[in-house]
């Protein structure tokens, strides 16, 4: 295992030097975050740094109401990707318990999930494009990142996204969220996201959050299909 | 090792570049004698019509004529996808190297019913029986459940048929392709042994892939149901094989390409392999991919859940 691991720190050094010839924002050498990574303390919450999560009064209330329904198993009314497999969004993505690809190619920083064959995109480098399709115009669950390296770090930006996400399992926001995510390797094998997140309307003020991953073994993975496991009468993320 | 092409790619230019085997098999009309109308000059006292003695077409199958007298299917189109920038990052020259993103740059085959060379597909009655049932299906107004409308993966050949973006990841014994629909992945093996494949069966099969030349040769098999090849439901059984032969194709001061030649092995539906091609465009600027979550609307409990389509009958 370790030395499949040692072999796919190689390959990711040759990648990021491949990725530097394409001349596309690629990551300074040390900094390549690609592999497979998973969640190093799986959790279903998104814990701030310091104190709690600074709900502004009304929303507070949302929260709360969130809490009841989930106590009454209405899922639906609040949680759409645990009762549909709806995309979780981000932040959210960021606490799925199974493995993720990273890839850094052609400009794109792709979070390549095993949960669902869920994708999410942070673009570092390709020019913006005639929205020909009009898809620009409808929030989605992921919004739009823009990202960009400072030194080691991957900083990215994420808005536009659907108010129909939570940022965990319980934490609801508007249209004008603003997730900001700073990727960092701590180590060979341990991947650090520090997350800000942003709402007016929602919190008083920005708050933080830091998640950790441990690099995995380089691996195909299985088709994980999310419905099947909905129409199984189990729960939309396994264990 | 990255090249760049001094100039832009119109839109019309990536149609023309579209001009290939694939392109020649989608205009392929039915065989027969040529369309009346004068549009052919006969030289004087010649009649139309082959020579007397000259070999008659291919006589149809039963099972061929099934599909011969159905529907034709819906014309295809591309929809409006942003040019090629002019300083557009170019595929490397290395033929073993398709990484990049590619999207189909031929109108959308609703129905593979041809092969690459124009010939009917060699249907057996049990697949001709399925595709009929499928077309006459949509006909009536009431399609047939299907892996798409479910929300389900619909099998590389589908995928692929879309006309939208994917991307090619390779490491040295596995490849990896990205879809920007269905959440589609496919995973090819180059080492069975070094990377395993997943033992249970999946929707996408069981792709184990081999380097021929600079054609990447991959074997799909193992599905986990029965899929349809296309929007209009040619059948592939759960037992079936798909045999790809993926080259990148490099002209001379073109925009290479990516062809993608895929045998369709399948006794129960088909009498004998048959084989049929595809082309994709060269689209590093589509590289970022529009969402797709069609589980929303799926599990949507104020709308129909199976989209309106019934239950097929099972064989």
């Amino acid at each position: 295992m370790t030395r499949r691991i040692a072999r796919l720190s190689l390959v990711g050094t040759m990648l990021g030097l491949a990725s530097m010839a394409c001349g596309q924002s690629a990551p300074p050498m040390g900094a390549n975050l690609e592999g497979v990574w998973k969640i190093a303390a799986p959790t279903t919450v998104l814990k701030p740094i310091a104190g709690a999560v600074p709900f502004t009064a009304e929303w507070r209330k949302a929260y709360e109401a969130n809490k009841t329904l989930r106590a009454q198993r209405k899922f639906d009314d609040y949680d759409i990707t645990l009762s549909r497999c709806s995309n979780p969004g981000v932040p959210r993505l960021a606490l799925t318990p199974m493995r993720f690809k990273i890839w850094n190619r052609q400009g794109v920083v792709t979070f390549d999930y095993e949960w669902n064959r869920a994708l999410r995109q942070i673009n570092v480098g390709v020019p913006p494009q005639p929205d020909l399709m009009g898809q620009g115009l409808v929030p989605t669950m992921t919004g739009k990142s823009k990202g960009h390296w400072e030194g080691d770090t991957l900083v990215s930006v994420m808005q536009g996204g659907s108010d129909r996400t939570l940022i965990d399992d319980l934490v609801p926001h508007g249209y004008d969220l603003k997730v900001t995510e700073r990727y960092r390797l701590v180590d060979a094998n341990t991947l650090e996201d520090r997350i800000t997140v942003e709402d007016p309307a929602f919190f008083k003020q920005p708050w933080t959050s830091v998640v950790t991953y441990k690099r995995q073994p380089d691996a195909i993975f299985a088709e994980d299909v999310c419905l099947d496991r909905i129409a199984a009468k189990q729960p939309a993320f396994s264990k | 090792m990255t090249t760049r092409i001094p100039f832009s790619v119109t839109p019309i230019a990536a149609l023309m570049l579209a001009v290939t085997p694939a392109l020649v098999q989608a205009q392929q009309g039915p065989p027969g004698p040529p369309p009346a109308g004068g549009q052919m000059q006969l030289p004087p006292g010649a009649s139309g019509g082959p020579p007397p003695g000259a070999p008659t077409g291919p006589v149809l199958t039963d099972a061929q004529k099934i599909v011969a007298d159905l529907p034709p299917p819906g014309p295809g189109l591309i929809p409006p996808r942003p040019p090629l920038p002019a300083d557009a990052v170019m595929p490397t020259a290395d033929p073993r190297d398709l990484q990049g993103t590619w999207v189909n740059n031929q109108p959308l085959q609703f129905r593979s019913q041809r092969d690459m060379y124009g010939a009917l597909a060699p249907y057996t009655m049990a697949g001709a029986k399925v595709l009929s049932r499928r077309v006459m299906s949509l006909k009536a107004g009431k399609p047939f459940i299907n892996a798409s409308a479910i929300c389900r993966p619909p099998g590389p050949q589908w995928q692929r048929d879309l006309n939208f973006p994917f991307s090619i990841i390779q490491d040295k014994d596995h490849v990896e392709v990205l879809f920007e629909e269905y959440h589609g992945r496919w995973y090819i093996s180059l080492d069975p042994q070094g990377v395993p494949l997943p033992m249970q069966k999946q929707y996408m099969g069981r792709s184990i892939g081999h380097w021929d030349g600079g054609t990447l040769v991959v074997e799909t098999t193992d599905f986990r149901q029965a899929i349809w090849l296309d929007v209009d439901g040619t059948p592939l059984s759960a037992n079936g094989k798909l045999i790809q032969r993926m080259r990148k194709v490099s002209d001379v001061g073109r925009v290479p390409f990516l062809e993608v030649v895929t045998t369709i092995v399948d006794p129960t539906y088909y009498t004998a392999p048959w084989t049929i091609v595809r082309t994709f465009g060269w689209a590093p600027h589509q590289a970022v991919f529009a969402e797709y979550n069609c589980e929303e609307q799926v599990g949507d409990p104020s709308v129909s859940a199976d989209a309106g389509l019934v239950p097929e009958p099972r064989d």
